[in-house]
């Protein structure tokens, strides 16, 4: 979609829409948010609700950052300890390789 | 890198054969590109993972083979070569006979410059003993373990070492794949690869492009039985294509008595006083299904086979006091996998007698290599501290020693404080106090040099035959061994059937015909996997069909389901239907034969369980994998790999 031609307020409410949604386990509404609206929240020439649409990004990239924290934490943890879980770690597996540990 | 190299190479060759087919008018196929890059290796004989409760043993390979630059191993300079100065690591070792030995392969473990091995089996250059089995066999599943309190002094092998040349190179894990090399004209087709092209001229290292081998053998299970059956529960639940990873070694017992006992009745058996003679059925050695298990296995199962085919007509004449209850037990190299199972069938009730119906047993052992013809009797000396099983064995004893007199054979018994050798006797003495006897030709240590290895062979008993005989004259022909004590002439035809060639005549005229080749005693993964019964089990239960039986005269269909007949039991025989012998002009006609012999199952009591981590039973189980091959081909040197990775 092109933001050109949106008028202002449909912006906002577009980048209120994926900011609030990300908060449903979606942090790739917030990343979406935040490449999106960029270039609208800090290049272009300030407009009235430009201020909003900044917060909303910022709080979207800061979302997204933990996210990313937390899954790469998560995902090194259990790839580096899954074979010394034992149980827990197969029945926490979806797929679990053949011939190594 | 060669991995990565062959992996481009069949990709790449993949595609373009696949091109090729597309564009070929004929829509024939035949992937010649292929063809004249690799040479596969047909007659492959892998070593496998095998899995217990707490660990691994065995070989695994990558899941796309292991590649490696070949190279012989024949002399110490080519250990140093393959192992530190050698430049085109990895090397894929050619092992000499003589070089198959624990510190060799252990050096080969810690090296990082080996991705495989493929040992030369022959008889030039073996070691004067070799035996990949550890020296205290089933050590934690026999009588005397340490935990327990019964003669836990005697346990490890703390008195004798039973095993004394074992390097326990079976029980090893090892990260890359083992192959046997038979065939000895395979072995020549790799010797000219390495001779064209890898072989060192004036000390200097070959140049490219380099003969180098690819082995297969990757295997999905890991860790131990516990996780393996875990995940292929996981994956029977869960997964919409569930994978099983492993499987229990299992098989069947095979057993008779004297008088018939009625199969549906389980638990004790009213006035049933049973002596029990048993003998082992497997073997196995560091290959997969490699056991030829001469003096290990066959000795005792011949010798009881021709003490059931003498005394049977005399039993049948003179009925003796006690049933005598003759049985081969299944899966003993593992842990005791049959005679563990009997036991317990018979603790559950879930058997024809129960353990008190028992009154003792005499365990054949290994009997083939007695020098000086003399014989030694083992007893348990815990159990005889009891003075009625003190009085029952020393009796035994006593009529085994007047009976060999008669047959200028002595007979000894080691010194009483001396423990059981591994024996099935063990696991029935877990039970309770039973007097029983292990006969055997070794007083103290085994005197067998090659136990549970390919070399345990009919050389290893003395049974040659002289060169030039037909087929047929070898299966009567009366070798030194078979001289010993027989009866019918049978003596000798076991000893061919089992040490030299499974498709003789006589096994063909009781069953479908085998492959060539001695049997190998491997335990195997049963009928689930393997279809009908194990070829030596079912050959054990044939034989002993025909030594015991009566032919009657119904025909197929009555013979498959006798139960219609008022004459005739199924509770008490078993019907066999028999090919019969085979003359020149005709095969024979079929009939059907009537005996007692009847198979029971091998699996460990602890698959029934569902204890998977069992200390008390065998928890043995085989890996599963989807391809086993090998194949030989050249590879190029590494700037044309490295230019190959430029351009893609």
């Amino acid at each position: 979609m092109n933001l050109e031609r949106i008028p202002n307020e449909e912006k906002l409410s577009l980048c209120r829409r994926y900011y609030l949604g990300g908060f449903a386990f979606l942090p790739f509404l917030w990343l979406v948010n935040v490449l999106w609206f960029f270039r609208e929240a800090f290049l272009k020439p300030t407009y009235t609700e430009q201020l909003q649409i900044k917060s909303y990004v910022k709080k979207s990239a800061l979302g997204l950052i933990v996210w990313v924290a937390v899954l790469t934490t998560w995902i090194t943890i259990f790839q580096h300890f899954r074979a010394q879980w034992g149980e827990v770690g197969d029945y926490l597996s979806f797929t679990i390789p053949l011939g190594t540990a | 890198m060669y991995g990565v190299l062959g992996l481009l190479l069949t990709s790449g060759e993949n595609l373009m054969s696949r091109v090729m087919c597309v564009s070929s008018a004929a829509g024939v196929c035949s992937s010649s590109v292929e063809q004249k890059i690799y040479v596969e290796l047909n007659e492959t004989v892998p070593c496998v993972r095998l899995l217990n409760a707490t660990h691994q043993i065995g070989c695994q390979s990558s899941m796309s083979g292991d590649t490696g630059v070949l190279h012989v191993l024949e002399t110490q300079s080519d250990l140093d070569w393959i192992l530190s100065s050698g430049p085109h690591p990895p090397y894929m070792v050619i092992m000499e006979t003589a070089f198959f030995n624990r510190s060799v392969m252990m050096r080969m473990k810690n090296s990082s410059r080996v991705s495989g091995v493929a040992v030369i089996v022959s008889k030039t250059g073996l070691a004067q003993n070799f035996s990949p089995h550890t020296t205290c066999p089933n050590q934690n599943t026999g009588v005397y373990v340490y935990s327990e309190s019964y003669g836990s002094e005697l346990a490890n092998c703390n008195v004798t070492v039973w095993n004394p040349l074992g390097n326990g190179l079976s029980y090893e894990d090892f990260s890359f794949p083992v192959f046997a090399l038979k065939d000895e004209n395979q072995t020549q087709v790799i010797r000219k690869c390495y001779e064209d092209h890898n072989q060192r001229v004036n000390g200097s290292a070959p140049h490219y492009p380099l003969c180098a081998m690819q082995l297969f053998s990757h295997m999905h299970a890991v860790t131990d039985t516990v996780t393996c059956m875990r995940r292929t529960d996981l994956q029977n639940r869960f997964s919409i294509n569930p994978e099983v990873l492993c499987d229990p070694l299992s098989d069947f017992n095979v057993w008779t008595s004297t008088r018939p006992l009625n199969s549906s009745a389980k638990g004790h058996a009213a006035n049933e006083s049973v002596v029990i003679a048993a003998a082992r059925l497997d073997g196995r050695s560091f290959f997969w299904e490699q056991a030829p298990a001469a003096e290990g296995t066959v000795s005792g199962i011949i010798t009881l086979l021709a003490a059931i085919q003498a005394l049977y007509p005399v039993t049948q004449e003179a009925p003796p006091p006690r049933n005598i209850f003759f049985t081969f037990f299944q899966g003993e190299a593992f842990d005791y996998i049959g005679s563990s199972k009997m036991v317990y069938d018979m603790e559950k009730n879930d058997f024809v007698i129960d353990l008190k119906n028992v009154h003792s047993i005499l365990e054949i052992g290994q009997v083939g290599l007695h020098s000086g013809r003399s014989l030694w009797m083992h007893s348990d000396p815990v159990s005889r501290k009891n003075d009625s099983v003190n009085e029952a064995v020393s009796e035994m004893m006593n009529r085994m020693e007047s009976a060999a007199a008669g047959l200028s054979v002595s007979v000894g018994h080691p010194s009483f404080s001396q423990p059981l050798p591994p024996s099935s006797l063990q696991r029935f003495l877990r039970a309770g106090p039973i007097p029983g006897l292990v006969l055997a030709d070794h007083q103290k240590s085994f005197s067998n040099r090659y136990y549970e290895s390919m070399y345990d062979d009919a050389e290893n008993l003395n049974v040659t035959y002289p060169p030039g005989l037909t087929p047929d004259e070898q299966l009567v022909y009366e070798t030194d061994a078979a001289k010993v004590c027989d009866s019918c002439g049978c003596v000798a035809q076991l000893l061919y059937g089992f040490l030299v060639q499974k498709n003789n005549s006589w096994f063909r005229s009781l069953l479908l015909s085998a492959g060539p080749g001695p049997p190998q005693f491997y335990i195997g993964l049963g009928p689930r996997i393997h279809g009908p019964v194990h070829s030596v089990t079912r050959f054990v239960q044939y034989i002993l069909a025909n030594l015991t039986g009566t032919v009657t005269n119904l025909t197929e269909s009555q013979c498959q389901n006798p139960s219609e007949l008022s004459t005739e039991n199924k509770d008490l025989f078993s019907y066999f239907w028999v090919s019969g012998p085979a003359s020149v002009n005709s095969t024979g006609e079929p009939f059907c034969v009537r005996a007692s012999v009847r198979l029971s199952e091998a699996v460990s009591p602890a698959f029934e369980l569902l204890e998977y981590g069992s200390r008390n039973y065998s928890t043995w189980t085989e890996s599963r994998w989807k391809s086993i091959r090998a194949r030989i081909f050249l590879v190029a040197s590494r700037e044309l790999e490295v230019m190959q990775h430029r351009w893609s």
